[in-house]
């Protein structure tokens, strides 16, 4: 069967549509980065139930704000990592539950949070570019030496300040802004390709 | 601090993880450096990037359609302040055309002047909903600054909305007393430790009274967040700095 040449819509036409109120363009989005918004709300909240409560404030987010959506400030998967983040962290601070230490410990193995990485997932078509680029995450975050990777994980997961870092790690708080600090300077280096990509 | 230690906060700003007056003071920064924007940006990029680090996870198939339904409950903003659609009855019109077939004329044309009369009255309608929503949209929603203005005596009064995500500043005014020829109000957005940045000009009418929609010029926009709002008396067209002590002062209200 002949298939027709693929010329996918570029991410910020998308968000432009939705802008004008064309919902077909949200689900579009949501085709393309539900399931990497769905796994990073899971990762934070740990509940299913409210992970998906979080995926679909974070697209409600998206939908009511695409008219300010501003694409010389960054991609439109930064933008919703970056909405979803922020509501996930909202809800486990109103849960007043954080993730426990020793709960955390068990998910920060020697491998770190990058550890498991599965083949593809169901998505063939769709799941190529996101599948490649949690390849480069995972090999960049890997390249990191370990107490580098856990303070940036604990900052991103967790949403944790650096004086809360160093508490938890019972470093000095220096330590850990050095450590955050390189390794995101080391992030930047190893993960340009992918973000060249996707500005 | 040196530009070096500004460059420093770059990553924990993408981050989200300074704490608030670090924030803050990086923010202020920020407005003014070139340089540091552009790591923002970078790290910003990284930062989301760790997102696909989350261990792979298969979200329920009827998640598509809960995004979506919540979608069709709430318009964009900026959606519903299109062009209002022009009202049309096509059908009422197409009747009345099978009547004029019919010969009834006295008939054809009472229904037609109906259909336009309705026409008319829905055309008049859908604009006047535009103009609520435009207005409901400027000054509703998470991301609204409001600040009001009071003199030493009872009148006059203002109060500014300012809507951080469409970018602009609604400004009422009450009992103000139109600036003389020559002469004009403006507002200022004054930030500890900064000159007062202008927010623009306006005039109020013969009762005292203006209504003004103002566009947040880039430099208060990148600082996110200022703490007074004044009124001054200036020369047409506006000062680069306040020639006079404010008339009218107010502290914004934070968002959250």
């Amino acid at each position: 069967m002949a298939t027709l040449p693929n010329v996918p819509v570029p991410d910020s036409q998308l968000v432009s549509r939705m802008a004008a109120g064309e919902d077909a363009a949200l689900g579009e989005l949501y085709d393309r980065y539900g399931k990497m918004v769905y796994a990073l709300a899971l990762a934070i909240v740990r509940e299913p139930a409210d992970a998906e409560e979080v995926v679909v404030d974070a697209f409600g987010q998206a939908w009511r704000q695409a008219a300010s959506f501003d694409a010389t400030r960054g991609s439109v998967g930064a933008w919703l990592a970056t909405i979803a983040r922020s509501r996930a962290l909202d809800t486990v601070r109103a849960r007043g539950r954080r993730v426990r230490a020793h709960e955390r410990a068990a998910l920060l193995s020697d491998e770190g949070l990058a550890a498991p990485i599965t083949t593809a997932g169901s998505d063939p078509s769709r799941g190529v570019e996101r599948t490649e680029a949690r390849r480069l995450v995972s090999q960049a975050l890997a390249a990191l030496p370990g107490p580098q990777r856990t303070a940036i994980e604990l900052a991103y997961f967790e949403g944790l300040s650096q004086s809360e870092i160093a508490e938890r790690l019972a470093e000095p708080l220096g330590t850990v802004k050095t450590r955050i600090r390189t390794g995101m300077e080391k992030l930047r280096g190893l993960l340009g390709p992918l973000l060249e990509g996707a500005a | 601090m040196t530009s070096h230690e500004w460059q420093e906060q770059a990553a924990p700003y993408a981050l989200g993880i300074l704490a608030p007056e670090e924030r803050r003071a990086f923010e202020v920064h920020l407005a003014g450096c070139d340089e540091c924007r552009a790591d923002v940006r970078a790290y910003t990029e990284v930062a989301a990037a760790l997102a696909h680090a989350a261990p792979t996870a298969e979200p329920p198939g009827a998640l598509r359609d809960r995004v979506l339904a919540e979608a069709r409950r709430v318009r964009p903003i900026g959606a519903g302040a299109r062009e209002p659609r022009r009202a049309r009855l096509p059908w009422l019109a197409a009747a009345a055309a099978l009547l004029l077939a019919a010969g009834g004329a006295m008939a054809t044309w009472r229904l037609t002047t109906r259909v336009h009369d309705l026409e008319r009255s829905l055309a008049v309608r859908d604009s006047v909903h535009a103009a609520d929503s435009a207005a409901l949209v400027l000054l509703t929603g998470p991301d609204v600054n409001v600040v009001s203005l009071a003199g030493t005596n009872r009148a006059p009064s203002a109060r500014v909305i300012w809507n951080h995500a469409l970018n602009r500043f609604v400004v009422f005014a009450f009992d103000l007393p139109a600036a003389p020829a020559g002469r004009t109000y403006q507002l200022w957005a004054i930030a500890k430790g900064r000159a007062p940045l202008s927010m623009g000009t306006f005039n109020t009418d013969g009762q005292g009274r203006a209504r003004v929609v103002l566009t947040v010029d880039r430099q208060i926009a990148a600082l996110g967040f200022v703490e007074n709002c004044g009124l001054t008396e200036e020369p047409s067209g506006g000062s680069p700095q306040p020639t006079e002590t404010p008339r009218l002062l107010g502290a914004w209200l934070p968002t959250d």
